[in-house]
């Protein structure tokens, strides 16, 4: 019994055979239900991005199942399996394993360190576990996957710095204006970066954003798109005292905004701290405008030199990140391995027989007046009561050899007598629900 | 023995210290609860401290230079924790308990005998007031200062568009004026009472109340430094770079007053020497 992962991502498969690719109608789990019916499956897995498509199973046999599962996912889609075949990556036991890790903890994500997929995973596994799905080892397998994602969240930086020219620019502002509710946004001219960038800034500001256009009518097209209002470009100067984020973005020749006229501004402003993301090219700001005192200017290529700088900074952090994740993938596999029933039903002997040395050694002051034949009575008598109560449990574990339940009754018998890990510890196996 | 919670609370600030080394390091999220916590045992710690040496001598523990900057680090720590329930970054903390591990380290070499008998001028319920007046003054200026630090800091990496891990791990420009504009009002209150509470205090002791003391020089020169810093800020609006430069300098200018007048200058303030509390000089 083997995990095998099925699938395409932006790095092996070109867009238009991704948008095929996309598992249509398992909004219900029914397509789940479908590829769980296939001979040779026993717990299946669905993950479906814009980025990705993934088939996360536990087959029978490595060899056959999977070519099962591919001519099935070209059924789903109407396509001859040669047609997508080449564009996929079958992975299976550890590799298979690292590799779901990898994409909960949003390693192998196009924007590295993006955090949706780790919902989406979710999203995935959801709809399997609504159609019953999975089992004792997938279900393991998923919550191990989002521990380790969210390990991978708290203990590297993998996901802190902005890599989006618009996120850099609203952390920006954050870290210049702290909280944004109470202040004012100015975006003077148009164009789709300033206006992405406006639309970012805008969602986090209680305050109508302001519009400046040399075209009176663009200007008013514009604000009443964003909720906001016009200002002339005669009143620029007053809309610059006022507003606290500056985006410009004009297509004129000459420079906008001069240092002589913006030192009136800040003066007019009570040297209130001001961010003007110049956006322009030529720059609508001149540059010496930064030496001022609580100006902060930024052009596109400080902010596309920041989102860069912090892309590096996220693949140093996922250096470490994969040493989290290839812990987490030894961990499970050592539960896998354990999940055998020689192993079991020893771990259950010993379990059974420590309670009883451990109970008689709690009386040993009570039994003290005993001579050696009582003592030996006792003995006896807690031995074989042991033997009697695991007897059965024994015998039906040794029986489930050949069940295709036995991953499901190795995992409960674990459970109900708590054999992985030390007695009483509420670590590990405790924090995920059982689902079955 | 007698100084066992003291050198726990030491221990602690410093085991915060390295948490929050660690933490700007490897910027783990995970971890950054554990050093906060070692500073609140720490401070816990300090407090049965004080309150150990107020039993043991019978008064508020005020009389000895070590008695002064052990509370002087137990004030700054204490504001610190309240500061944190503001704003939850970790870089003020690795800034603050290693800070007041320093000032404890350096109060444990000096003098903590208490002197028997207590003499009877601090025997006075104006040891408490005037004391907790003039360093809690004091330690709002400090906190104000390393906040004005943090804010030349990040000011400079925003300026020159370096935008890395420690701006990330620095506080917002605007949270860090903050302190700066609710702090100097503050702080200058608590100054101006300091002085007041030390002139009634010399005023019911001795009957004068103003001796030109080189303490009392230097504190009235702090007073107008600090005053001035408030009309700059409110009347001609200076803020971020100029108010942080300002708190800095003041700050200097603060620890120079509560710690060099009494080490270069002498006066009345020198605890070590229980004589000069008899009559101060020059009356």
């Amino acid at each position: 019994m083997e995990i095998v992962v099925i699938g395409l991502n932006h790095s092996t498969a070109p867009v238009d055979i991704r948008e095929k690719i996309t598992f249509p109608g398992d909004e219900e789990g029914k397509v789940t239900h479908t590829l769980r019916e296939l001979e040779g499956v026993e717990e299946v897995v669905l993950l479906s991005t814009c980025n990705r498509a993934e088939v996360v199973a536990l087959t029978v046999d490595v060899e056959e199942s999977p070519h099962r599962l591919v001519k099935a996912i070209g059924d789903i889609h109407g396509l001859e399996p040669s047609a997508f075949r080449p564009f996929l990556y079958v992975k299976t036991r550890r590799e298979a394993v690292r590799h779901l890790f990898r994409v909960a903890s949003s390693l192998d994500s196009m924007v590295l360190g993006e955090p949706q997929i780790l919902g989406q995973v979710k999203e995935g596994y959801r709809r399997a576990t609504k159609v019953n799905a999975t089992g004792p080892i997938l279900n393991r397998l998923m919550h191990r996957a989002f521990f380790t994602a969210k390990r991978v969240r708290n203990e590297t930086g993998v996901g802190n710095a902005a890599v989006s020219v618009a996120y850099v620019a609203v952390e920006l502002a954050n870290k210049i204006l702290g909280d944004l509710k109470t202040k004012r946004i100015l975006l003077i001219g148009a164009g789709e970066m300033a206006e992405l960038a406006a639309r970012h800034l805008n969602s986090q500001v209680e305050q109508p954003i302001s519009v400046a256009n040399r075209t009176y009518e663009n200007a008013c097209s514009l604000a009443s798109e964003l909720c906001g209002e016009v200002v002339p470009m005669e009143e620029l100067n007053a809309g610059l005292v006022r507003a606290d984020v500056v985006i410009t973005s004009t297509s004129g020749r000459d420079p906008l905004i001069t240092k002589e006229q913006f030192k009136q501004v800040m003066r007019r402003r009570r040297f209130r701290p001001i961010f003007i993301i110049d956006i322009a090219i030529p720059r609508d700001v001149a540059p010496e405008v930064n030496d001022l005192d609580g100006v902060y200017l930024y052009n596109i290529d400080d902010l596309q030199g920041v989102a860069e700088e912090n892309l590096g900074e996220r693949r140093r952090e996922a250096l470490r990140a994969e040493r989290i994740v290839a812990e987490e993938v030894t961990k499970f596999l050592d539960w896998t391995k354990s999940l055998d029933a020689a192993p079991t039903i020893v771990a259950l002997k010993e379990r059974l027989e420590q309670i009883r040395r451990d109970e008689l050694s709690r009386l040993n002051g009570k039994l003290s007046n005993l001579n050696p034949q009582e003592r030996e009575a006792v003995e006896m008598i807690t031995r074989s009561i042991i033997n009697k109560i695991a007897h059965n449990p024994i015998i039906f574990l040794k029986r489930t050899g050949k069940s295709s339940k036995r991953n499901l009754y190795l995992d409960t018998a674990q459970r109900l007598f708590k054999l992985d890990g030390p007695p009483a510890s509420p670590q590990d196996g405790d924090e995920e629900p059982h689902r079955q | 023995m007698d100084l066992i919670f003291f050198r726990i609370a030491v221990a602690l600030y410093l085991a915060a210290s390295v948490g929050y080394l660690g933490f700007l390091l490897l910027s783990s999220r995970s971890s950054a609860p554990i050093p906060f916590w070692c500073a609140v045992a720490g401070f816990v710690s300090h407090s049965l401290s004080i309150v150990h040496r107020a039993v043991f001598s019978g008064f508020f523990p005020l009389a000895t230079p070590f008695d002064v900057l052990s509370f002087f680090a137990w004030l700054v720590v204490g504001i610190f924790l309240l500061i944190r329930y503001r704003d939850p970054s970790p870089i003020f903390g690795s800034i603050v308990t290693p800070l007041a591990s320093v000032v404890m380290i350096y109060a444990s070499t000096l003098s903590y005998q208490i002197k028997e008998p207590l003499v009877p001028v601090l025997r006075s319920w104006w040891l408490p007031i005037h004391v907790t007046l003039a360093l809690l003054g004091n330690g709002i200026f400090a906190v104000m200062a390393i906040g004005g630090l943090m804010y030349i800091f990040q000011e400079r990496l925003i300026k020159k568009k370096r935008i890395g891990r420690l701006h990330r791990l620095l506080p917002s420009l605007e949270t860090l004026d903050t302190i700066n504009r609710h702090g100097l009002p503050l702080g200058f209150f608590l100054l101006t009472l300091g002085i007041i509470s030390g002139a009634l205090w010399a005023g019911s002791a001795w009957g004068v109340y103003w001796s030109w003391d080189p303490k009392e020089t230097w504190s009235l020169i702090t007073w107008f430094a600090y005053a001035a810093m408030i009309h700059q800020r409110m009347v001609l609006g200076w803020r971020g770079k100029r108010a942080a430069v300002l708190a800095i300098l003041g700050f200097c200018l603060v620890m120079f007053t509560f710690l060099g007048v009494s080490a270069l200058l002498g006066g009345y303030h020198t605890f070590g020497d229980a004589t000069r509390f008899l009559r101060p000089s020059g009356i």
